[in-house]
């Protein structure tokens, strides 16, 4: 087998809606602050469930009342977050035309598929905007219509590993030589049918997300959508793009132990960190911070960590080091499924970008079990040069994908300037 | 990227060979009519025969796994049953549109009827787009890359242009496709208010879609084989059911305005008039959805496969002339996707 050319990849341009907030200066500043972002849901009953709270999107900022098409105000609220995702990704990134977007999702537009199917129940022709919008490819589709950019939706259904999925294939097809743009990231939101599922697996808790914590019971659910804008390295610098970032590795394994439980060696986990590295051609100690998968559920932990102490060694004093510095930031914003992926490499780019390692709150009292370095409770300053964000899903999908920040020999620096208070 | 090894799983049969045979012959799948007791409306539909994924192993993972799973294992099987190939070194990926709707619908009202507590904890797992994908992996061995794509009924193409992307960069030496999808009455019933169907008392009728089930699977390499898929193009989006046809058209022309013959993807919806403006009344077109029913997401696996056949056997249903090469796949989607692929045999 030949080997294909090997491109370096820029990031040229990102945008994020989620509970921590909108656009990169507010995500930046929750991080900052260890906001929790968890509260009472509001969107359906939680009565007769276990958990009851979830990260959510203030709708009020999300649904503008004013300069909306009567297309735009039949749209589902996750296609409001991808428009608001690609609309800030555009602003740092106005030249940039994907030949193709790659996201991930997993359940895209289900609120309407549950208001099609109640509707049923009443005997009555449902609102058509329900069906016709209710599809996981609609989403990205209406934000590619809103701006106005020809390129076809390629929609990767990964459950949780998604985002990442859709990053690191595009990633992949960039290094190849295929392609010179493409559009990538992830969206979901909220959605009684998805929060009932985890809680009957009880893999959602009715207390705080604590990953990696001895006490840890589960996890909470999130929202929200994020884009980025990758680009063929000297393409990007040849036209004077501005790069954010580089993403240089990326690694997919399957684990076939089970459909909603990983192997507990840490297996799959294992190999898809150890791909993105060898991708990368560099060595675990380069590595300055991972965004750990980190549900809090017992099972996910337990393997993940199991993982990353094989490669990146133990926390233990005289063992092996500190280790690598690791959290969870879904302790703040809950799991968005198919956008965590995407959510995640963003919050990673800001770190790198912005020189701090970003909280895992709620914790209390590491699992004796689990070796890491985690970044309690609080952010914390510190520079370094790579990072990895990594995502597990159901049907045993692990993907990770490693970033790198941008320097000055990248040309022109972007974002730096953009968020100028943090690094002044 | 040749294709190494075909498979179906359809209303029609389950041999690839025979089914194209009574495709030729001018035979249709058998039409049934599905009832929904929620709504007391009526859907035409075409169903796999029980029989048709009765022969699988006794896998742990197939002991729950609903029909779309079992289409997916069946199709994925027999795909592979004469081509050896490295589990490790082989990718997955699999098309799907609607997805295991009926564990779906069935988990959701449980809710609805009964409260969130009721929920069943076995059902939800399988409701997740990928599950299929997952349980033909631990089937097959597969430790590597696997990707579901969803989208509607061009999403084959999609899923097709992700393995060539997959086998372009190295990232494995041969890949699976699969696509599959289920009927259950929830889907239907969309399709209706949505105003796609057939009229349930007009079967004979060429208007309105039929939906249908199954799933078509193929093996592709980087090299080796006679049958190549030669080009795809991943398309864009379309935004007003207007623009279809010009859009369709801009297809043809990179794709090879030169073809032998299309497979389309009519359905009996406004697909129909804008494949047949985009291709031009020079060039032979067929859609197996006349025969089989719409599939959605099995559907462009389906149609890659009858282009296959086509060049293969240099025919094709209803043409009595002797076909020309190369082949091309057209899909479109109702839900704004839509795409192409050229087929071409070496021993044509």
């Amino acid at each position: 087998m030949n080997s294909p050319p090997s491109k370096r990849v820029a990031i040229v341009g990102a945008g994020i809606v989620s509970p921590l907030g909108f656009g990169l200066t507010e995500t930046l500043h929750s991080l900052r602050d260890a906001r929790d972002c968890v509260t009472p849901v509001t969107a359906f009953d939680v009565e007769k469930t276990r958990c009851k709270t979830a990260a959510q999107i203030d709708d009020s900022r999300l649904l503008p009342r004013k300069n909306l098409t009567r297309r735009e105000q039949r749209l589902h609220r996750a296609s409001h977050m991808v428009i608001a995702a690609l609309d800030e990704l555009l602003q740092q990134a106005r030249a940039f035309k994907p030949e193709i977007a790659i996201v991930g999702t997993t359940s895209g537009g289900m609120t309407f598929g549950e208001s099609f199917y109640r509707s049923l129940g009443h005997g009555g022709e449902c609102a058509a905007a329900w069906i016709a919008n209710y599809p996981p490819q609609k989403q990205i589709t209406d934000a590619l219509e809103k701006f106005r950019i020809e390129a076809p939706a390629q929609v990767i259904a990964n459950a949780c590993a998604s985002g990442s999925n859709a990053i690191g294939h595009a990633f992949n097809a960039i290094r190849s030589g295929r392609y010179q743009r493409i559009l990538a990231g992830g969206y979901d939101a909220i959605s009684e049918m998805v929060f009932v599922g985890f809680d009957s697996l009880q893999a959602s808790t009715p207390e705080k997300c604590r990953p990696f914590d001895a006490n840890r019971s589960g996890m909470v659910l999130g929202e929200g959508a994020a884009l980025l804008a990758l680009e063929d390295f000297d393409s990007a610098r040849a036209r004077g793009a501005q790069i954010i970032g580089e993403v240089v590795g990326y690694g997919i394994s399957t684990d076939n132990h089970h459909l909603t439980q990983p192997n507990p060696d840490g297996s799959g986990p294992r190999r898809a960190m150890e791909q993105a590295l060898a991708t990368a051609k560099i060595t675990p100690d380069q590595v300055g911070y991972i965004n750990a998968h980190g549900t809090a559920t017992a099972f996910n932990d337990s393997a993940e960590g199991k993982a990353i102490t094989e490669i990146f060694g133990s926390a233990v004093a005289g063992v092996a080091g500190r280790g690598v510095p690791v959290s969870s930031t879904k302790s703040m914003m809950g799991h968005s499924l198919g956008a965590a992926g995407a959510i995640e490499a963003v919050v990673t780019l800001l770190a790198l970008q912005h020189s701090f390692l970003p909280p895992n709150i709620n914790f209390k009292q590491i699992d004796p079990s689990i070796k890491l370095n985690i970044i309690a409770n609080d952010a914390r300053d510190e520079a370094f040069e790579y990072a990895l964000s990594n995502s597990f899903g159901f049907g045993g999908t692990n993907a990770a994908v490693l970033l790198r920040k941008a320097s000055v020999e990248h040309g022109r620096l972007g974002w730096v300037d953009a968020c100028a208070p943090w690094g002044t | 990227m040749t294709i190494a090894s075909t498979s179906w799983i359809t209303p029609l049969g389950s041999d690839r060979e025979s089914v194209w045979q009574r495709l030729l012959d001018g035979e249709t799948a058998p039409i049934e009519t599905l009832s929904n007791e929620q709504t007391r409306a009526r859907y035409l539909v075409r169903r796999v025969p029980p029989q048709a994924t009765a022969h699988l192993p006794p896998h742990p993972r197939l002991r729950r796994a609903g029909a779309i799973s079992r289409f997916v294992a069946a199709a994925g099987l027999a795909a592979l049953k004469d081509s050896p190939f490295d589990p490790e070194r082989t990718a997955l990926v699999f098309a799907i549109s609607n997805g295991g709707v009926i564990y779906t619908r069935r988990f959701y009202s449980e809710i609805v009827e009964s409260g969130a507590q009721s929920a069943s904890p076995l059902l939800f797992p399988e409701t997740v787009f990928n599950a299929p994908a997952s349980h033909l992996a631990a089937i097959l061995g597969i430790t590597g890359a696997s990707y579901t794509v969803v989208g509607d009924g061009a999403v084959g193409i999609l899923a097709l242009k992700l393995a060539e992307d997959l086998l372009a960069a190295a990232e494995a030496e041969s890949c699976l496709v699969v696509g599959a999808e289920e009927i259950d009455p929830l889907v239907c019933e969309a399709y209706r208010q949505w105003r796609l169907l057939r009229d349930p008392d007009r079967p004979q009728s060429t208007r309105g879609m039929i939906v249908s089930e199954g799933a078509g699977a193929v093996l592709l390499r980087n090299s080796g084989g006679d049958l190549a898929i030669a080009k795809i193009d991943p398309g864009t989006n379309f935004f007003r059911r207007a623009e279809v046809a010009k859009k369709l058209r801009r297809i043809v022309e990179q794709l090879d305005p030169e073809v032998g013959f299309c497979i389309g993807s009519a359905n009996g919806t406004f697909i129909d008039q804008a494949e047949q403006l985009a291709v031009g009344g020079h060039v032979p077109l067929y859609s197996p959805k006349s025969a089989l029913g719409d599939s959605i997401g099995a559907s462009v696996l389906w149609q890659v496969i009858a282009a296959a056949e086509g060049l293969r056997t240099r025919k094709l249903p209803g043409e009595t002339k002797p076909l020309s090469g190369p082949a091309l796949v057209l899909a479109c989607g109702l839900n704004q996707q839509l795409g192409g692929l050229t087929l071409t045999c070496s021993n044509f």
